[in-house]
């Protein structure tokens, strides 16, 4: 038994290929085909993937505000449970009995669909994500690419959002929010592309497994950097969150939504939030590698370690307007990214 | 003293990312001194003895009655007309130098205090009640007279000190 | 969020105050764009009727009176003790400067004279409302940035700048505290060591307000260059206070027309070189340190004797007329009262800093980009009620 809880954490790649294999045996020993066998065991991971989410937002949004809130010498939430960690059930519950208002003239079919599809883009993502050793839904050979790839999708959702709400400001916050997100991912793809350098694969597990336990941090600490920022702003958060900020004059593309759906932007929101810190943790930190604790832990105390670094930035800083925002996109952020890349390449040739 | 003047290029992108950093570690220390919340309503702020909360005209526990004449002087003196005072009349319809009803109207007092300094008697008291919120409007017209409010604690012995001749806040 | 949008027909002339352009003059891209009543960043009741070309400014009108209340004429009803309360409230962040001002007017009328005691009393008070009025200034303009945190670090400062003035005078904003003569009350026994304590802790929280908001490297680049007005301008227009030293023009009542001891006191005035928002706020954090230098004078100077001289018991100025004015946190806060020999003034008109801040906004923003708007109003240091009455 203890062995087994051992290989369970420590050994988890083995297990799960353990498992699966006996599954196929016995399921190809009753004659049945194995792509419904593979099917099966996808839809395995993706409510693994949907539980842990819903585990998350629970424990980020609390995280959150009690570091806000020491940060800013109150308390933050302490009534609803022990130290408040029931606030965030609380919370979703009011947001679940509110009035569901879906303006008169709204593009119905789009207003409902647009946190759905901000959603399946954040929900997307959790697919190459390296939980631990082997604890992959998949692990694509093109993982980098598809993270790239569906981080940017979230701007049909937004567009979506903005367009059907009927506002004229909501759509001008949707399509800031959008050009942000795609700005921004300029600089975000030269970093990582770094990282693909040094570490020869685009497969995130490869990734992984060769950086030190450490992680790239020491090699690419200009990257950290670049792409904690470039998340950030990805994110629509922290100082880049004038989109959906409430004291500006332009009222963001969420302004129309109200309870349920406002609930799904929010989810997302921080979804995106604990997606954004694994990701730097995977590429820059060294993911699920570490000495001692299980990798599992290991992987969880980073990201969040992380999401810790963006949600101190949020409560720091005031907010970036619109054009400074793009300038730092385009004539600061991704000059550094291709200087970064360049000196990488330089390095990795000649060492 | 005139503001300072701009930096250069460089050493302005040098001290922005300076102050950046600055503001990040003071953020970050202020996590770990203790908050100044004051968890209300079980913990409270103590009040001082100035504190203006809700007009009450006290028992005088040694005259076992208030100590108000009736002569109309906070009356002339508030500035929102938020009291309004009848007289008592005797058996031969004077009179008395006693209120009958003393009305004090809640909702328009701006607890300025010109009530209680005017008042020769020192009849009123602004006391530490301030948290005065009620679902009846109705309920803002009290009778202070009839309310026959008791003092106690600190603001008691100050206000007694007061027509004593004693200073109030030795 | 209650902003309301509108095409140049839908809002008619009587409304905006702007008459329509005929369609053939009027590019297709002007709008009119409505900073309605409510709205979080406009600190108060107050609306902003902005014409904007896609994203430039064209024009501004603003409409106030949401807040007007009557307070002239309700002073005309009123004996000169029962307006000392009122005259808080016109703008109760810096309520005690308006009851200097006031009540040294009527002292004025009177003939009256007060112990230095009481002098220095109300400079202590007075100084002490410029601190807090400044730090709720730099908590909101924070907010409004998008900066969260200094709202709370500043608030921790007031709120213990409020205790002390509760204190004193029962009131912790609408503190009612001066008196004709005087003070209602001495000052109580644990003022000063809690004042030695505020001060000596002070200086470090200014520093870490300045460091997280105002040289941070975000809101220099957002403030420095924004809503520049020059120095002429600014003094035709009639602003005062830190919005007009910020444009470097250096009018300081307490300098320039001084009353009580300022004379006797050492303190700079800081004065700023662009006359933009940067300057604006750089000079208030610059006046917080100098108040803190008037306060350790005032404390270390401060005289034995009376919180009150003898005054009539029934004021009843001769009939003349008075203008007693006082440096406060927005600026020259100015009382013109008339007498005519009764217990009530004929006439009492404020003169007040934000009404003459606020006039200059068009100016101020014409040409710049509505997300600016926001910026800029937050640096004038707007209170509303002061602008209505």
């Amino acid at each position: 038994m203890g062995r087994f809880l051992y290989d369970l954490f420590y050994n988890s790649d083995l297990v799960l290929n353990g498992w699966s294999a006996a599954a196929h045996q016995s399921w190809a020993a009753r004659g049945w085909p194995p792509v419904i066998l593979d099917g099966l065991l996808q839809l395995a991971w993706a409510v693994a993937a949907a539980v842990f989410l819903a585990l998350n937002a629970l424990f980020i949004i609390w995280f959150e505000r009690k570091v806000a809130a020491r940060m800013q010498i109150r308390r933050g939430p302490n009534r609803v449970g022990p130290w408040g960690i029931l606030q965030t059930l609380a919370d979703t519950g009011k947001l679940l009995i509110k009035e569901d208002i879906i303006p008169d003239a709204a593009d119905k079919a789009v207003f409902r669909a647009a946190p759905l599809l901000v959603l399946a883009s954040t929900f997307m993502l959790f697919v190459v994500l390296p939980f631990g050793k082997g604890l992959v839904a998949a692990d694509l050979n093109v993982g980098l690419v598809y993270f790239l790839a569906i981080s940017g999708l979230s701007v049909i959702g937004i567009l979506a959002g903005g367009w059907a709400s009927n506002n004229k400001y909501s759509l001008m916050g949707g399509m800031r929010s959008a050009a942000q997100i795609v700005s921004y991912e300029v600089p975000a793809v030269l970093t990582v592309l770094s990282v693909a350098l040094l570490a020869g694969s685009l497969r995130l597990g490869d990734i992984v497994r060769a950086q030190p336990s450490y992680g790239y941090i020491l090699l690419q600490p200009v990257g950290f950097l670049l792409f904690l920022i470039a998340s950030n702003a990805e994110i629509n958060r922290g100082p880049f969150d004038l989109p959906e900020a409430d004291s500006e004059l332009v009222s963001g593309f969420l302004t129309e939504y109200s309870a349920m759906r406002f609930a799904i932007f929010f989810l997302a929101e921080y979804t995106n939030l604990f997606l954004a810190g694994a990701f730097a943790s995977t590429l820059f930190l060294g993911g699920w590698r570490g000495p001692l604790l299980p990798p599992v832990v290991w992987f969880l105390l980073k990201s969040y370690f992380v999401v810790f670094l963006l949600i101190w930035i949020r409560w720091t800083f005031p907010r970036l307007r619109v054009d400074h925002l793009m300038e730092l996109s385009w004539k600061v952020l991704l000059p550094l990214a291709l200087a970064n890349l360049l000196v990488t390449a330089v390095l990795v040739k000649v060492l | 003293m005139e503001a300072p003047a701009t930096h250069g290029p460089f050493r302005s992108v040098l001290s922005g990312i300076a102050s950046l950093g600055k503001g990040l570690w003071i953020t970050f220390a202020y996590m770990f001194r203790p908050p100044i919340t004051v968890q209300y309503p079980e913990q409270r702020v103590v009040l001082p003895l100035r504190f203006r909360g809700r007009l009450v005209m006290p028992i005088d526990p040694e005259k076992g009655t208030t100590r108000c004449t009736a002569c109309m002087r906070c009356v002339k003196i508030c500035p929102n007309h938020s009291i309004d005072i009848e007289k008592q009349t005797g058996p031969d319809g004077a009179p008395l130098p006693k209120p009958a009803k003393y009305l004090y109207n809640l909702g328009t007092c701006m607890f300025c205090n010109l009530c209680v300094e005017v008042c020769p008697f020192f009849a009123l008291v602004m006391s530490d009640e301030h948290e005065l919120a009620t679902t009846d409007k109705g309920g803002l017209v009290i009778d202070l007279a009839a309310e026959k409010h008791r003092l106690s604690g600190k603001k008691a012995t100050w206000w007694q000190r007061k027509f004593r001749g004693a200073d109030p806040e030795d | 969020m209650n902003v309301t949008f509108g095409d140049r027909d839908e809002m008619s002339p009587s409304v905006t105050g702007i008459t329509p352009l005929p369609a053939a003059q009027s590019t297709s891209d002007e709008f009119l764009l409505n900073v309605g009543p409510q709205h979080p960043a406009t600190h108060g009741v107050l609306r902003v009727v902005v014409t904007m070309d896609g994203e430039v400014v064209k024009d501004i009108v603003p409409h106030i009176g949401y807040v007007h209340r009557g307070l002239e004429k309700l002073f005309e009803n009123r004996t000169y003790e029962q307006i000392i309360p009122f005259t808080d409230r016109t703008d109760y962040l810096s309520a005690i400067a308006n009851n200097f001002a006031y009540v040294m007017g009527v002292e004025r009328l009177l003939g009256l004279e007060v112990p230095k005691k009481v002098e220095y009393m109300r400079v202590l008070m007075a100084e002490l409302n410029r601190i807090a009025s400044h730090l709720l200034w730099l908590a909101a303009y924070g907010l409004d940035m998008g900066a969260f945190t200094p709202f709370l670090y500043a608030f921790r400062d007031r709120e213990e700048i409020g205790a002390m003035i509760e204190e004193a005078s029962g009131g912790r904003l609408t503190t009612n505290y001066f008196r004709v003569g005087g003070f209602v009350h001495e000052l109580p026994k644990e003022f000063f060591p809690r004042l030695r304590k505020f001060i000596a802790r002070f200086g470090k929280a200014v520093n870490e307000l300045d460091t997280l908001l105002v040289e941070n490297a975000i809101f220099v680049a957002r403030t420095r260059g924004v809503g520049v007005i020059g120095r002429e301008r600014a003094v035709s227009y009639g602003m005062t206070g830190p919005c007009l030293r910020a444009s470097n023009a250096a009018f300081d009542v307490r300098r320039d027309m001084p009353y009580s001891i300022y004379p006797s006191l050492d303190f700079e005035i800081p004065v700023g070189r662009n006359g933009d928002t940067w300057d604006r706020s750089w000079v208030r954090i610059e006046e917080m340190r100098q108040s803190l230098a008037i306060l350790r004078q005032a404390m270390d100077g401060f005289p034995e004797g009376d919180h009150r001289t003898r005054a009539p018991r029934n004021i009843e100025p001769p009939a003349g007329e008075v203008y007693s004015a006082v440096e406060g946190p927005r600026g020259e806060i100015g009382f013109y009262i008339v007498s005519d020999g009764t217990r009530k003034p004929y006439r009492v008109k404020m003169r007040k800093p934000s009404f003459s801040n606020f006039s200059a906004l068009p100016e101020i923003l014409r040409g710049n980009k509505i997300a600016d708007l926001v910026a800029v109003m937050g640096s004038l240091d707007l209170v509303v009620p002061e602008i209505d009455r």
